[in-house]
């Protein structure tokens, strides 16, 4: 039986590309894709390499904590197991201190960090009886100082935290976390950030997806609860 | 053959210093208990687990069982007044099983090999058991006598016996109102069969005072490989 992975943020930049790339990885037997965007999710699942792999499609808002233990249960009675989780959703709106707001600050922390930590809790769940593996993006934003993307940068810095924790306290348990800190790539979450970038100058959605594809093999076992920097350089 | 197993969970916390029992101590993130049981989850032989915990803690123990997702294999019950009764109500719930593993929620260092090992030891009784590395007298406020510490064995869990055995040596225990605390002691005087001792290991220390926490902390950071 192959492995069943499960992709949040799959509608659109590195959640989309991770989603085409395990896409093709040969032990990958079915995809759950969510996000609030189901136009975006269905683009993504047109474009997925199918070969026999089962495809789910969850428009779901990650805002709504409370939902979270309920679609988690649901992905497993669906699919009886849960062997890989990619944690991509992510939300920035940056704003300085003092023009921010506490609804840009919570939806920031929601999306970012508390609804990554309850699907971490929940999925964890069902992946004691395998070796099981989850990956969280976070960002170079969270390990540098950002002046005006603070809450985002902050929110990544809490992603990067939590990723080394937990590696720690499921450390035997057969579940390995992984964190990865993308720097400059060419989403439209970047083309928020930097609204004058060229996008064809930074690092590319697909490069990502391939050290995530790499971080997902089996036989990788010795860089989980480290925050790895993923960058091009010229 | 059916194997169950019994986690003593029967703490209060008074020995530890902390206002709550021992076997929620938390090291490496995670309360003591649930290193044990988590090892027990990764061996598919084991079929069953009680484990066994004052009536004060047996609902916290439930929920941290469920929120940890463990499945039906795993049960609680409430203990007795001793760790003795403890092991004796335990082997009541496990009547079905022919071989029984005891262990303790604080011996959370024991490895999964350790209990593998455990079970294929073809002894049907066997403990582990580590040297005296210190010198031991007999006595308490003056020296009585010596003891020779090479004829000595500190006694470790787990340890396995044949389930039927070890009821039948806890009943006659029980009929003469003799007391143990640990159960090899139990079965060598009442089961009069051999118990086998297999080399155990320093890393697998029971938590029992409050520097065991720092040690413990130590040795675990060691063998999920953070230790440097």
């Amino acid at each position: 039986m192959g492995r069943v992975c499960v992709i949040t943020g799959a509608s659109q930049g590195i959640g989309r590309a991770a989603a085409i790339r395990m896409s093709h990885e040969p032990d990958v037997s079915a995809l759950v894709l969510i996000a609030r965007n189901a136009d975006g999710l269905r683009e993504t699942a047109s474009a997925l390499e199918r070969d026999g792999k089962e495809v789910e499609l969850i428009a779901y808002d990650l805002m709504d904590l409370d939902g979270i233990p309920d679609l988690v249960r649901r992905v497993h009675e669906r699919f009886g197991s849960i062997d890989i989780l990619l944690n991509i959703a992510g939300y920035a709106d940056p704003q300085s201190l003092l023009d921010t707001d506490a609804d840009n600050i919570v939806k920031t922390y929601t999306i970012n960090v508390f609804a990554m930590l309850l699907l971490i809790r929940e999925m964890t769940r069902y992946m004691y009886d395998r070796p099981a593996k989850i990956l969280n993006v976070a960002s170079t934003a969270g390990i540098t100082s950002r002046p005006g993307w603070l809450a985002y940068a902050s929110s990544k810095a809490a992603v990067v935290s939590l990723s080394a924790t937990l590696a720690d306290e499921l450390a035997g348990s057969g579940i390995k976390i992984y964190s990865i800190s993308p720097g400059r790539t060419a989403t439209e979450l970047r083309r928020k950030l930097a609204p004058e970038e060229d996008p064809s100058s930074i690092m590319q959605p697909s490069q990502v997806a391939d050290v995530i594809a790499q971080l997902m093999r089996d036989s990788e076992v010795t860089l989980d609860g480290q925050n790895i920097i993923v960058r091009t350089r010229a | 053959m059916k194997i169950g197993m019994i986690v003593l969970a029967g703490g209060i916390g008074k020995r530890i210093g902390r206002p709550f029992p021992k076997q929620f101590l938390l090291l490496g993130g995670k309360p003591l208990i649930i290193h044990v049981l988590e090892k027990a989850r990764l061996i598919p032989d084991i079929e069953q687990v009680v484990i066994t915990c004052p009536e004060q803690h047996l609902e916290e123990t439930r929920r941290l069982i469920a929120n940890h997702g463990f499945d039906e294999r795993f049960a609680c019950i409430v203990g007795g007044v001793s760790r003795q009764e403890s092991v004796y109500l335990g082997l009541r719930e496990l009547t079905d099983c022919e071989s029984v593993i005891v262990h303790e929620a604080v011996r959370p260092l024991v490895t999964v090999a350790e209990f593998r090992e455990l079970i294929a030891a073809p002894d049907p009784n066997a403990m582990y058991g580590i040297p005296i590395s210190f010198t031991v007298l007999k006595g308490h406020q003056y020296v009585e006598d010596l003891l020779e510490r090479d004829e000595l064995v500190n006694v470790q869990l787990p340890q396995k016996f044949d389930r039927a055995a070890l009821a039948a040596a806890h009943d006659a225990a029980r009929a003469d109102g003799a007391t143990f605390t640990e159960d090899a002691s139990l079965f060598h005087r009442y089961a009069g069969a051999p118990v086998r001792i297999l080399p155990g290991s320093e890393r697998n220390i029971k938590i029992t005072v409050p520097t065991d926490i720092v040690t413990a902390e130590a040795i675990y950071a060691d063998s999920i490989g953070r230790g440097g």
